[in-house]
């Protein structure tokens, strides 16, 4: 006969946890094995008194005869069963003689307070023959009586007592066995849990690791998302930021996709709804929910945590369905709020620091159209240099952030000129020596203008050397070659082109194609080579786009010299 | 394919119990040691295919054990992969020296970490 332990564990889903646990098939089998020879049979019962498990190896006589003698374990289960319940967990051991010279002795299993089942040893007493009772069970349940008595003489007898002792051992055995399984899968569930912490640990970790200001947000919300989805395991996480001054549209990463147009529907209800509620929105049942019935048709599940910062929302982090067909718990949205916490803190940042990096840039711009409104014709100067001294940055692979210092030098680069007397900057005239003096002294007083200013101190180089040569014939410190910094030797070129492409008091704009013959000429004495040589490789359609845009805002200015003149 | 079995040596209970517990869960075979020691004799028992080991291990270090089961003929092709506490750096002749592929610091994510561990034995198989 088979095993019928109806449900072995390994092979239940996880959803369905067991309640009652389940002794183990293999105890019993090896059990069973160490008792044989001894002539005693094992048999567990489920605690309603049906058999879970059958030593089928046993010998036949024990299978022939106690399978049709079950029907008397019952009776025994249920008077077992009222004495447990009477005994409060005490293991009481029962003796029945179930035919004539054959002993069945019983125990319940328990696990913790519970009843999980009644094992049974049966054996042969010394006594057993094959008298006239024995004859009548016989005869009742169609055995062959010779052949019985042949297979018992083939088995030891044993008193109670040895059975008694027997199954007390087995059965504190079965409970240890019991206990030891309920700790492994304690352990294991301590160990998920533990190995949860650290995950969430490293996603905190990392999330803050990526939290710098000058990091753009949609990067920042990409990476927060998709490790989140990992940890989570959602099949969609997705962001929306409303905030006026950082602003995205609704991205949904993973492999969970909406419709066209429905991220973005489902990314305004949600705003509309956390405006109102403040706190994490978590629905498990979208097709039975009012609001975002409508969401039904493409996932079950949803949560939504709001950006916040004080009582203004920013944004919201969501995510739809879990992965592995499990609810939205706690869990799932504690870890969600505090990466979302961890954002917002990310977004008031980068709102500020986009605040006073507007206000800087602005300050800049005004004083560089200060200084080229001193002479109108250098109108837009500043700006042009640094855009072509931005774009020369990056033709020779600086890193980002020193080609955006580089882009402040060229703005700055003439701001010493507001030193510089007027008379001196707009004659048309050929200048005198002393005037030529002054007129040299602009990057010096630009190094003293900012030298003040403590975020600026990186960009005085590119102020101060913007006149040097690489032969050492430039001013004021007539540095040469490499000696001279990158940004001055930048600056330098561009400053020199656009110089030449434009008006001045004192000449018409060179052509561009004789500009750059020039710069081809100069490159060596005046101009580092191999800036010289990345600039010669600009296409020439590309300097007039590039210059375009400023052209526009140029003419701006002029006018409104023009009519600061007029008036 | 064969199960992979995967040695993992560390003397703290519960990082052996959640680092077995992911990479028995993903289908590899785990066997495990508390310390450099036992690591030693184990992995010369067992030739696993891959060794996970802490850096800081009584009897021997994480960077001991890898030296000696380098040295030794049966288990010179055995990768690892170092855990560690304390900052230690992954210098690049360790490869050569110890076999350590890579190092990950406590806490780590265990599923960076299975995700490592699959990329070494893929890295490997392919190799082979």
């Amino acid at each position: 006969m088979a095993a019928i332990n109806s449900q072995p564990a390994s092979q239940k889903p996880a959803a369905a946890r067991k309640i009652t646990p389940v002794v183990p098939e293999a105890v019993l089998e090896h059990l069973a094995k160490q008792i044989r020879p001894a002539g005693i049979c094992l048999l567990l019962l489920r605690p309603d008194g049906s058999l879970a498990w059958h030593d089928h190896l046993s010998g036949v006589l024990y299978e022939r005869f106690l399978v049709p003698a079950l029907k008397h374990t019952e009776l025994l289960a249920n008077q077992l069963r009222s004495l447990v319940s009477k005994l409060n967990g005490q293991s009481p051991i029962q003796v029945w003689d179930f035919v004539p010279g054959a002993v069945l002795c019983a125990a319940p299993v328990m696990d913790r307070r519970h009843l999980i089942g009644i094992l049974i040893l049966a054996g042969k007493r010394e006594d057993f023959s094959l008298d006239e009772d024995v004859l009548r069970v016989c005869s009742q349940i169609g055995l062959d009586s010779i052949w019985l008595g042949q297979q018992a003489s083939h088995v030891c007898a044993h008193g109670p007592d040895r059975l008694t002792v027997g199954i007390g051992l087995f059965v504190t055995m079965l409970s240890d066995r019991l206990r030891i399984t309920g700790l492994e899968e304690e352990l294991n569930s301590l160990s998920t849990q533990l190995a949860n912490t650290y995950e969430e640990l490293t996603l905190i970790d990392t999330i803050s690791g990526g939290m710098r200001v000058n990091r753009s947000s949609s990067d920042f919300f990409r990476q927060a998302c998709l490790e989140l989805m990992q940890v989570i395991s959602v099949r969609g996480m997705g962001v929306v930021l409303s905030n006026e001054k950082i602003k995205q549209e609704a991205v949904l990463y993973g492999d969970l996709s909406l419709p066209p147009g429905q991220v973005q529907r489902l990314a305004e209800q949600l705003l509309a709804t956390l405006s109102v509620k403040k706190t994490c929105l978590l629905i498990n049942d979208l097709k039975s929910d009012k609001n975002y019935k409508w969401l039904g048709e493409h996932a079950q599940q949803l949560l939504a945590v709001p950006l916040q910062r004080r009582d203004q929302i920013l944004g919201c982090l969501f995510a739809l369905d879990k992965a592995n067909g499990s609810e939205f718990d706690s869990v799932d949205s504690k870890l969600v709020t505090s990466i979302s916490n961890e954002s917002s803190i990310y977004l008031e940042n980068a709102i500020l620091f986009g605040d006073v990096h507007g206000l800087m840039m602005g300050l800049l711009h005004s004083l560089t159209s200060a200084v080229d409104a001193k002479d109108a014709y250098t109108c837009g100067h500043s700006e042009r240099v640094a855009l072509l001294s931005r774009h020369l940055a990056t033709l020779v692979a600086r890193p980002d952030h020193e080609v955006e210092r580089i882009y402040m030098a060229g703005l700055l680069h003439d701001v010493g000129k507001i030193g510089v007397p007027e008379t001196v900057l707009q004659k048309t005239g050929k200048l005198t020596p002393e005037e030529f003096d002054q007129m040299k002294k602009h990057p010096e007083i630009g190094a003293r203008i900012l030298c003040d200013v403590k975020q600026l101190e990186d960009i005085i180089p590119g102020v101060l050397y913007h006149h040097e040569r690489y032969d050492g014939k430039g001013y004021p410190t007539g540095l040469a070659g490499r000696d001279i910094p990158l940004m001055g030797r930048i600056i330098c070129l561009a400053d020199c082109f656009d110089a030449m492409t434009s008006n001045r008091t004192y000449r018409k704009a060179l052509p561009l194609e004789v500009a750059l013959t020039e710069i081809r000429r100069c490159s060596g004495t005046q101009f580092d080579p191999e800036l010289a040589e990345a600039f010669l490789s600009i296409p020439t359609d590309q300097f007039r786009s590039l210059l375009r845009d400023h052209q526009q805002q140029a003419k701006k200015l002029l006018e409104l010299q023009e009519t600061l003149r007029s008036a | 394919m064969s199960v992979k079995t995967i040695l993992v040596a560390d003397d703290e209970s519960h990082i052996l119990h959640v680092v077995s517990m992911k990479l028995r869960n993903a289908g590899f075979r785990v066997v495990t040691a508390r310390d450099g020691r036992e690591a030693f004799e184990m992995a010369l028992h067992e030739k696993p295919d891959l060794l996970i080991t802490d850096y800081h291990m009584p009897e021997l270090s994480g960077l001991e054990l890898c030296q000696k089961l380098k040295e030794e003929p049966s288990t010179s092709n055995i990768p690892a992969i170092m855990l560690t506490a304390r900052g230690y750096q992954l210098e690049p002749h360790d490869t050569e020296k110890s076999g350590i592929l890579c190092m990950l610091s406590k806490p780590f994510s265990p599923r960076q970490l299975l995700q490592t561990v699959n990329e070494v034995l893929e890295k490997l198989s392919t190799k082979s």
